[in-house]
């Protein structure tokens, strides 16, 4: 594959993150968030194979296909059977309508743009024009916490800044070292799986995944 | 000057083969639809005799009706079908000097405006009705069409139809860029929104809660029904040429020859029938939407649209 065509699939998988992330904040049912968020992992294992293959590294490999493995199978598998097991009301009601929220977005993808074009400029990486993309989608993903209520959608929103943040990492610096990159999957690993426990204790305590309850909380 | 020539004797076959086209295209998605529901369905050439059939009737309208209600189907046929003048269709050869992209849209929304004004005139509940839906959709369909091919504008560094797609066509894949399918799968929402298509409006359907483009033509019958029919076919043949052209021209004839002229026949053909089979999918696939939901799926459209305009930049 020549190189033109390579950074074109880049950009096209950035792109792509940057589209599921809008899906993202369009959906209002849970298990919906569940499955873009398992696409959007995917789409950037793939990212990281296409990094991988243009600077030929091996860890990067090694990173890609852990992020397909944990991000795109076994934690959206883990927040679904979650989901099964509480039987909680599945829509994510969100406190800001769903066109505004949208629209609030695309505004975010602008400030994005607007911070990391002095980084983009002096640097001569061929994803660095992804790094404005990774700033959205950490963005996006602060969004979506500060507008839903249920604590699993929180959860999903967490990992949306993860997901944006991994790609800036990747877009900077062609990744982090591989034993940095690993002990970040199993911190995340390990989040997900307390939270998921949290979000279980929630709703038994307060019969609601509701997290605007947990605000009265005092001694 | 002869040049000019050529671009006119061009464009005005291409008019009338879209005119020509469009009620087959019709009769396909309709006939797809009866294969999914499985029943027989009418010949994919029926459309053409209900035509025939209405231009033979006698029309009768309500007496409270303006000159706009009688003067409406003439207007959209003909803004249609200018419109189409500057849509290339199978050679890049068209009258891009009257008119470019803009003019395009906006010609579009003539018809659009039109309609709800006839529908209005008549003073029938369900006329308002209509029109006040259509409007609704259309005030976030507008901005989302005219973004999408301005993306393409972008990418290709003009604002005219036909070199918007000679551009992409001749360059080859180097033009090929994200933003593209963005603008692309934003302006495919646009296409079955504009065209009263499954998720927006059920083109089949008479029920007084749901329909929007019927509603609007209720009170029209005979002669006139047939030319608001036709003109509503011909756009939706005119959006599937812009869709074709506009985001995936390859295959269009670039230079005027036999081969290439008999070539880009071909591939529009099969670009059109191809859209037309997706509408029909889709249409089997998927109920209506409500219709205060239809704004969340429309402003993802104008998002993508966005998105593809901002990615042009950034990446």
């Amino acid at each position: 594959m020549n190189e033109q065509a390579l950074t074109g699939v880049i950009n096209g998988l950035a792109a792509f993150i940057l589209l599921t992330a809008f899906v993202m904040v369009s959906h209002n049912r849970m298990n919906q968030l569940v499955r873009t968020f398992a696409i959007q992992s995917i789409a950037l294992g793939a990212f990281a194979f296409a990094v991988a293959y243009y600077t030929g590294s091996d860890h990067i490999y090694v990173i890609a296909v852990l992020t397909i493995v944990l991000k795109g199978i076994v934690i959206p598998q883990f927040l679904k059977y979650t989901i099964d097991k509480i039987h909680v009301r599945k829509e994510v009601e969100p406190l800001v309508g769903i066109p505004l929220s949208l629209l609030l977005c695309a505004g975010l993808v602008m400030v994005a743009y607007y911070v990391a074009e002095p980084i983009i400029a002096g640097a001569d990486a061929v994803t660095r024009n992804t790094l404005a993309i990774s700033v959205a989608v950490v963005l996006i993903g602060f969004f979506l916490m500060i507008t839903r209520r249920k604590a699993m959608s929180e959860i999903i929103a967490l990992l949306v800044i993860e997901n944006g943040i991994f790609l800036g990492a990747i877009s900077i610096t062609y990744g982090m070292p591989l034993i940095v990159e690993i002990g970040i999957f199993f911190d995340v690993l390990v989040a997900v799986l307390i939270m998921g426990l949290f979000a279980f204790r929630i709703n038994q305590t307060f019969e609601t995944l509701d997290t605007t309850f947990m605000r009265r909380l005092k001694d | 000057m002869s040049d000019l020539f050529l671009d006119l004797t061009f464009s005005l076959l291409q008019t009338l083969f879209m005119l020509a086209l469009a009620p087959l295209i019709i009769g396909i998605i309709r006939k797809v639809k009866a294969k999914f529901q499985r029943r027989r369905g009418p010949s994919i050439i029926q459309p053409y005799y209900d035509l025939a059939k209405l231009f033979h009737k006698g029309s009768s309208q309500s007496s409270t009706v303006s000159w706009v209600f009688h003067i409406a189907p003439y207007v959209c046929l003909g803004a249609v079908l200018v419109a189409s003048l500057m849509v290339p269709f199978f050679i890049t050869n068209t009258l891009g000097v009257i008119g470019d992209l803009i003019v395009v849209v906006y010609l579009l929304a003539m018809v659009r405006f039109f309609m709800t004004l006839a529908a209005l005139d008549t003073g029938s509940a369900f006329g308002g009705m209509g029109s006040s839906r259509e409007m609704m959709i259309s005030a976030i369909v507008e901005p989302t069409m005219l973004l999408a091919i301005f993306t393409m504008a972008l990418i290709t560094g003009t604002t005219i139809l036909s070199d918007i797609s000679f551009n992409l066509a001749s360059t080859g894949l180097d033009l090929v860029h994200p933003s593209l399918f963005l603008a692309a799968a934003a302006f495919f929402v646009c296409l079955m929104a504009e065209n009263a298509r499954v998720p927006f409006d059920n083109p089949a359907t008479h029920l007084e809660l749901t329909m929007v483009h019927e509603a609007m033509v209720l009170e029209y019958s005979g002669k006139s029904l047939a030319i608001m029919e036709l003109a509503s076919w011909t756009k939706l043949v005119l959006f599937a040429a812009l869709m074709a052209n506009v985001f995936f021209p390859w295959g269009i004839a670039t230079e005027v020859t036999a081969q290439a002229i008999i070539m880009g026949i071909v591939a529009i053909l099969g670009k059109v029938v191809l859209i037309a089979l997706v509408i029909a999918v889709i249409e089997s696939s998927m109920a209506k939407m409500r219709l205060f939901r239809l704004p969340n799926l429309l402003t993802v459209a104008f998002t993508l649209a966005l998105l593809g305009v901002l990615s042009y930049y950034i990446l």
